[in-house]
Protein backbone atom coordinates (compact mmCIF):
# COMPACT_ATOMS: atom_id res chain seq x y z
CA UNK A 1 0.00 0.00 0.00
CA UNK A 2 3.01 2.29 0.52
CA UNK A 3 3.79 2.09 -3.21
CA UNK A 4 0.22 3.28 -3.83
CA UNK A 5 0.92 6.43 -1.81
CA UNK A 6 4.14 7.07 -3.72
CA UNK A 7 2.22 6.47 -6.93
CA UNK A 8 -0.32 9.14 -6.05
CA UNK A 9 2.44 11.66 -5.34
CA UNK A 10 4.14 10.80 -8.66
CA UNK A 11 0.81 11.06 -10.55
CA UNK A 12 0.00 14.42 -9.03
CA UNK A 13 3.54 15.71 -9.76
CA UNK A 14 3.50 14.48 -13.35
CA UNK A 15 0.04 15.96 -13.96
CA UNK A 16 1.00 19.30 -12.42
CA UNK A 17 4.28 19.57 -14.35
CA UNK A 18 2.59 18.42 -17.55
CA UNK A 19 -0.28 20.84 -17.06
CA UNK A 20 2.19 23.72 -16.87
CA UNK A 21 4.83 22.82 -19.45
CA UNK A 22 3.13 20.86 -22.24
CA UNK A 23 0.34 23.38 -23.06
CA UNK A 24 3.02 26.08 -23.33
CA UNK A 25 4.95 23.93 -25.82
CA UNK A 26 1.75 23.23 -27.77
CA UNK A 27 0.83 26.91 -27.93
CA UNK A 28 4.36 27.69 -29.08
CA UNK A 29 4.23 25.14 -31.91
CA UNK A 30 3.50 26.60 -35.38
CA UNK A 31 -0.07 26.70 -36.69
CA UNK A 32 -1.13 24.16 -39.30
CA UNK A 33 -1.92 26.11 -42.53
CA UNK A 34 -5.20 24.33 -43.46
CA UNK A 35 -6.88 23.66 -40.10
CA UNK A 36 -5.36 26.48 -38.08
CA UNK A 37 -5.65 26.62 -34.30
CA UNK A 38 -8.04 23.66 -33.93
CA UNK A 39 -5.21 21.31 -35.03
CA UNK A 40 -3.75 21.82 -31.51
CA UNK A 41 -6.19 19.12 -30.34
CA UNK A 42 -3.98 16.64 -32.25
CA UNK A 43 -1.21 16.92 -29.60
CA UNK A 44 -3.36 15.18 -26.99
CA UNK A 45 -5.83 13.29 -29.19
CA UNK A 46 -3.16 11.04 -30.75
CA UNK A 47 -1.38 10.17 -27.45
CA UNK A 48 -4.76 9.33 -25.87
CA UNK A 49 -5.59 7.00 -28.79
CA UNK A 50 -2.15 5.36 -28.56
CA UNK A 51 -2.60 4.76 -24.84
CA UNK A 52 -6.06 3.32 -25.56
CA UNK A 53 -4.37 0.77 -27.85
CA UNK A 54 -1.66 0.06 -25.27
CA UNK A 55 -4.23 -0.46 -22.49
CA UNK A 56 -6.24 -2.82 -24.69
CA UNK A 57 -3.15 -4.92 -25.49
CA UNK A 58 -2.12 -5.06 -21.80
CA UNK A 59 -5.70 -6.02 -20.89
CA UNK A 60 -5.68 -8.78 -23.52
CA UNK A 61 -2.27 -10.04 -22.33
CA UNK A 62 -3.49 -10.29 -18.73
CA UNK A 63 -6.71 -11.93 -19.91
CA UNK A 64 -4.75 -14.58 -21.86
CA UNK A 65 -2.70 -15.35 -18.73
CA UNK A 66 -5.92 -15.65 -16.71
CA UNK A 67 -7.86 -17.71 -19.30
CA UNK A 68 -5.15 -20.22 -20.18
CA UNK A 69 -3.04 -20.36 -16.99
CA UNK A 70 -5.58 -19.30 -14.36
CA UNK A 71 -3.25 -16.44 -13.29
CA UNK A 72 -4.91 -14.20 -10.69
CA UNK A 73 -2.15 -11.61 -11.19
CA UNK A 74 -2.94 -11.61 -14.91
CA UNK A 75 -6.59 -10.97 -14.11
CA UNK A 76 -5.66 -8.04 -11.89
CA UNK A 77 -3.45 -6.58 -14.65
CA UNK A 78 -6.31 -6.99 -17.15
CA UNK A 79 -8.85 -5.32 -14.84
CA UNK A 80 -6.57 -2.32 -14.26
CA UNK A 81 -5.69 -1.89 -17.93
CA UNK A 82 -9.32 -2.38 -19.01
CA UNK A 83 -10.45 0.53 -16.87
CA UNK A 84 -7.70 2.78 -18.29
CA UNK A 85 -8.66 1.73 -21.83
CA UNK A 86 -12.19 3.02 -21.21
CA UNK A 87 -10.87 6.27 -19.67
CA UNK A 88 -8.45 7.09 -22.51
CA UNK A 89 -10.91 5.82 -25.12
CA UNK A 90 -13.42 8.33 -23.80
CA UNK A 91 -10.81 11.09 -24.05
CA UNK A 92 -10.10 10.07 -27.67
CA UNK A 93 -13.78 9.90 -28.63
CA UNK A 94 -14.59 13.28 -27.08
CA UNK A 95 -11.60 15.23 -28.42
CA UNK A 96 -11.97 13.74 -31.93
CA UNK A 97 -15.48 15.10 -32.62
CA UNK A 98 -14.50 18.48 -31.14
CA UNK A 99 -11.72 18.64 -33.71
CA UNK A 100 -13.97 17.24 -36.47
CA UNK A 101 -16.75 19.78 -35.90
CA UNK A 102 -14.37 22.60 -36.81
CA UNK A 103 -12.25 20.80 -39.41
CA UNK A 104 -14.95 18.78 -41.23
CA UNK A 105 -18.07 20.75 -40.28
CA UNK A 106 -19.71 17.75 -38.57
CA UNK A 107 -19.42 16.20 -35.13
CA UNK A 108 -19.38 12.62 -36.36
CA UNK A 109 -18.93 10.58 -39.55
CA UNK A 110 -19.75 6.88 -39.74
CA UNK A 111 -16.49 6.13 -41.52
CA UNK A 112 -14.16 3.18 -40.90
CA UNK A 113 -11.83 4.87 -38.38
CA UNK A 114 -14.46 6.50 -36.20
CA UNK A 115 -16.82 3.52 -36.24
CA UNK A 116 -14.11 0.95 -35.41
CA UNK A 117 -12.78 3.19 -32.61
CA UNK A 118 -16.29 3.51 -31.17
CA UNK A 119 -16.66 -0.27 -31.41
CA UNK A 120 -13.39 -0.70 -29.48
CA UNK A 121 -14.61 1.62 -26.73
CA UNK A 122 -17.94 -0.22 -26.53
CA UNK A 123 -16.17 -3.60 -26.26
CA UNK A 124 -14.03 -2.25 -23.41
CA UNK A 125 -17.12 -0.86 -21.64
CA UNK A 126 -18.72 -4.31 -22.10
CA UNK A 127 -15.54 -5.78 -20.58
CA UNK A 128 -15.98 -3.71 -17.41
CA UNK A 129 -19.72 -4.39 -17.23
CA UNK A 130 -19.18 -8.16 -17.62
CA UNK A 131 -16.59 -8.08 -14.81
CA UNK A 132 -18.88 -6.10 -12.53
CA UNK A 133 -22.24 -7.75 -13.19
CA UNK A 134 -21.37 -11.04 -14.95
CA UNK A 135 -21.69 -13.15 -11.80
CA UNK A 136 -19.37 -16.15 -11.21
CA UNK A 137 -18.50 -16.47 -14.93
CA UNK A 138 -18.03 -12.71 -15.33
CA UNK A 139 -14.24 -12.71 -15.20
CA UNK A 140 -13.91 -15.39 -17.89
CA UNK A 141 -16.53 -13.73 -20.08
CA UNK A 142 -14.79 -10.37 -19.79
CA UNK A 143 -11.38 -11.97 -20.55
CA UNK A 144 -12.83 -13.30 -23.81
CA UNK A 145 -14.16 -9.83 -24.64
CA UNK A 146 -10.67 -8.38 -24.10
CA UNK A 147 -9.34 -10.71 -26.82
CA UNK A 148 -11.94 -9.37 -29.27
CA UNK A 149 -10.95 -5.82 -28.33
CA UNK A 150 -7.28 -6.62 -29.05
CA UNK A 151 -8.26 -7.94 -32.49
CA UNK A 152 -10.08 -4.66 -33.17
CA UNK A 153 -6.97 -2.54 -32.41
CA UNK A 154 -5.03 -3.24 -35.67
CA UNK A 155 -8.28 -2.73 -37.57
CA UNK A 156 -8.75 0.71 -35.97
CA UNK A 157 -5.14 1.67 -36.68
CA UNK A 158 -5.01 0.53 -40.32
CA UNK A 159 -8.58 1.52 -41.22
CA UNK A 160 -7.46 4.95 -42.49
CA UNK A 161 -4.99 3.32 -44.90
CA UNK A 162 -7.33 0.53 -46.09
CA UNK A 163 -10.55 2.51 -46.62
CA UNK A 164 -11.21 6.06 -47.77
CA UNK A 165 -12.06 8.06 -44.67
CA UNK A 166 -12.24 11.71 -43.69
CA UNK A 167 -9.77 11.03 -40.85
CA UNK A 168 -6.05 11.84 -41.40
CA UNK A 169 -3.88 8.84 -42.33
CA UNK A 170 -1.21 7.11 -40.21
CA UNK A 171 1.51 9.02 -42.07
CA UNK A 172 0.63 12.22 -40.19
CA UNK A 173 2.95 11.58 -37.23
CA UNK A 174 6.07 10.43 -39.19
CA UNK A 175 5.71 13.36 -41.59
CA UNK A 176 5.13 15.94 -38.86
CA UNK A 177 6.85 19.31 -39.28
CA UNK A 178 10.11 19.28 -37.22
CA UNK A 179 8.95 22.42 -35.36
CA UNK A 180 5.81 20.58 -34.20
CA UNK A 181 7.66 17.50 -32.96
CA UNK A 182 8.83 18.76 -29.51
CA UNK A 183 5.23 19.65 -28.57
CA UNK A 184 3.88 16.34 -29.86
CA UNK A 185 6.49 14.09 -28.23
CA UNK A 186 6.36 15.94 -24.90
CA UNK A 187 2.56 15.50 -24.82
CA UNK A 188 3.03 11.86 -25.81
CA UNK A 189 5.54 11.21 -23.00
CA UNK A 190 3.30 13.03 -20.50
CA UNK A 191 0.24 10.95 -21.36
CA UNK A 192 2.34 7.77 -21.30
CA UNK A 193 3.73 8.72 -17.88
CA UNK A 194 0.29 9.53 -16.50
CA UNK A 195 -0.95 6.19 -17.87
CA UNK A 196 1.96 4.27 -16.28
CA UNK A 197 1.42 5.87 -12.88
CA UNK A 198 -2.36 5.42 -12.97
CA UNK A 199 -1.85 1.80 -14.01
CA UNK A 200 0.54 1.20 -11.11
CA UNK A 201 -1.84 2.77 -8.61
CA UNK A 202 -4.85 0.90 -10.02
CA UNK A 203 -2.90 -2.39 -9.90
CA UNK A 204 -1.99 -1.68 -6.27
CA UNK A 205 -5.66 -1.12 -5.48
CA UNK A 206 -6.60 -4.40 -7.18
CA UNK A 207 -3.92 -6.19 -5.12
CA UNK A 208 -5.22 -4.61 -1.91
CA UNK A 209 -8.78 -5.70 -2.79
CA UNK A 210 -7.55 -9.28 -3.32
CA UNK A 211 -5.78 -9.16 0.07
CA UNK A 212 -8.96 -7.85 1.68
CA UNK A 213 -11.01 -10.67 0.13
CA UNK A 214 -8.61 -13.34 1.39
CA UNK A 215 -8.51 -11.77 4.89
CA UNK A 216 -12.33 -11.79 4.96
CA UNK A 217 -12.27 -15.50 4.19
CA UNK A 218 -9.77 -16.07 6.99
CA UNK A 219 -11.92 -14.06 9.40
CA UNK A 220 -14.97 -16.12 8.47
CA UNK A 221 -13.00 -19.33 9.03
CA UNK A 222 -11.90 -18.07 12.44
CA UNK A 223 -15.45 -17.26 13.42
CA UNK A 224 -16.67 -20.69 12.34
CA UNK A 225 -13.88 -22.61 14.10
CA UNK A 226 -13.65 -20.24 17.08
CA UNK B 1 -71.44 43.25 -61.94
CA UNK B 2 -70.75 44.03 -58.28
CA UNK B 3 -69.41 40.49 -57.78
CA UNK B 4 -66.98 40.88 -60.74
CA UNK B 5 -65.69 44.17 -59.29
CA UNK B 6 -65.04 42.51 -55.92
CA UNK B 7 -63.03 39.73 -57.60
CA UNK B 8 -61.12 42.26 -59.68
CA UNK B 9 -60.20 44.28 -56.63
CA UNK B 10 -59.08 41.14 -54.79
CA UNK B 11 -56.94 40.09 -57.72
CA UNK B 12 -55.33 43.50 -57.97
CA UNK B 13 -54.61 43.56 -54.23
CA UNK B 14 -52.97 40.10 -54.39
CA UNK B 15 -50.76 41.02 -57.34
CA UNK B 16 -49.84 44.32 -55.72
CA UNK B 17 -49.02 42.61 -52.41
CA UNK B 18 -46.81 40.03 -54.14
CA UNK B 19 -45.01 42.73 -56.08
CA UNK B 20 -44.40 44.58 -52.84
CA UNK B 21 -43.09 41.39 -51.11
CA UNK B 22 -40.99 40.20 -54.06
CA UNK B 23 -37.69 41.87 -53.06
CA UNK B 24 -37.99 40.46 -49.55
CA UNK B 25 -38.65 36.93 -50.90
CA UNK B 26 -35.74 37.22 -53.32
CA UNK B 27 -33.33 38.09 -50.49
CA UNK B 28 -34.07 34.75 -48.85
CA UNK B 29 -33.28 32.83 -52.03
CA UNK B 30 -30.20 34.60 -53.36
CA UNK B 31 -26.54 34.55 -52.33
CA UNK B 32 -25.56 37.81 -50.78
CA UNK B 33 -22.30 39.58 -51.32
CA UNK B 34 -20.25 40.09 -48.18
CA UNK B 35 -19.26 43.63 -47.46
CA UNK B 36 -16.07 44.10 -45.42
CA UNK B 37 -13.65 41.39 -44.24
CA UNK B 38 -15.04 37.82 -44.05
CA UNK B 39 -15.37 36.63 -40.45
CA UNK B 40 -14.93 32.98 -39.41
CA UNK B 41 -18.24 31.50 -38.26
CA UNK B 42 -16.80 28.88 -35.90
CA UNK B 43 -13.93 30.11 -33.72
CA UNK B 44 -11.42 27.33 -32.91
CA UNK B 45 -10.58 28.38 -29.34
CA UNK B 46 -13.73 26.96 -27.63
CA UNK B 47 -13.16 23.58 -29.31
CA UNK B 48 -9.51 23.41 -28.27
CA UNK B 49 -10.35 24.58 -24.74
CA UNK B 50 -13.17 22.03 -24.45
CA UNK B 51 -10.91 19.19 -25.64
CA UNK B 52 -8.09 19.99 -23.20
CA UNK B 53 -10.53 20.74 -20.40
CA UNK B 54 -12.28 17.41 -20.88
CA UNK B 55 -9.02 15.43 -20.76
CA UNK B 56 -7.83 17.11 -17.57
CA UNK B 57 -11.21 16.89 -15.85
CA UNK B 58 -11.55 13.19 -16.80
CA UNK B 59 -8.06 12.41 -15.46
CA UNK B 60 -8.65 14.41 -12.30
CA UNK B 61 -12.01 12.70 -11.70
CA UNK B 62 -10.37 9.30 -12.17
CA UNK B 63 -7.55 10.15 -9.71
CA UNK B 64 -10.13 11.31 -7.12
CA UNK B 65 -12.19 8.12 -7.64
CA UNK B 66 -9.03 6.03 -7.31
CA UNK B 67 -7.95 7.86 -4.13
CA UNK B 68 -11.36 7.24 -2.56
CA UNK B 69 -11.17 3.54 -3.49
CA UNK B 70 -7.68 3.18 -2.00
CA UNK B 71 -8.78 4.99 1.17
CA UNK B 72 -11.80 2.72 1.58
CA UNK B 73 -9.78 -0.49 1.07
CA UNK B 74 -7.07 0.73 3.46
CA UNK B 75 -9.66 1.41 6.15
CA UNK B 76 -11.34 -1.99 5.65
CA UNK B 77 -7.98 -3.79 5.75
CA UNK B 78 -6.96 -2.07 9.01
CA UNK B 79 -10.35 -2.82 10.56
CA UNK B 80 -10.24 -6.48 9.54
CA UNK B 81 -6.66 -6.96 10.71
CA UNK B 82 -7.61 -5.46 14.07
CA UNK B 83 -10.59 -7.81 14.40
CA UNK B 84 -8.48 -10.86 13.47
CA UNK B 85 -5.76 -10.01 16.00
CA UNK B 86 -8.43 -9.32 18.63
CA UNK B 87 -9.98 -12.73 17.94
CA UNK B 88 -6.56 -14.36 18.12
CA UNK B 89 -5.84 -12.66 21.50
CA UNK B 90 -9.10 -14.01 22.89
CA UNK B 91 -7.79 -17.51 22.21
CA UNK B 92 -9.19 -18.25 18.82
CA UNK B 93 -7.07 -20.08 16.28
CA UNK B 94 -4.38 -17.90 14.68
CA UNK B 95 -4.67 -17.63 10.91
Amino acid sequence: MRSVGIGFVAAATAAAVGFLIVPALILGAPLEPVMGFVQKIFYFHVPCATVLFLSTFVCAGGSIAYLFKGSEAGDRVAASAGELAVLFGLCTLVTGPLWGRKAWGVWWQWDARLTSALLLELIMIAYLLARRYGGPAGRKLSAALALFAAIDVPLVYKSVDIWRTVHPQTTVVPSLDPRMRPAFWSAFVLILLVWAVLFMVRLGLEGARAELASLRLEAEDMLETG
Amino acid sequence: MKKTNRWGRGWLLSVGGLAWLAPALAIGQEFQKVSGPLREELPATPFVAAAYGFIWIALLAYVVWLARGVGRVRKDLAELRGRISEQADRGGPRP
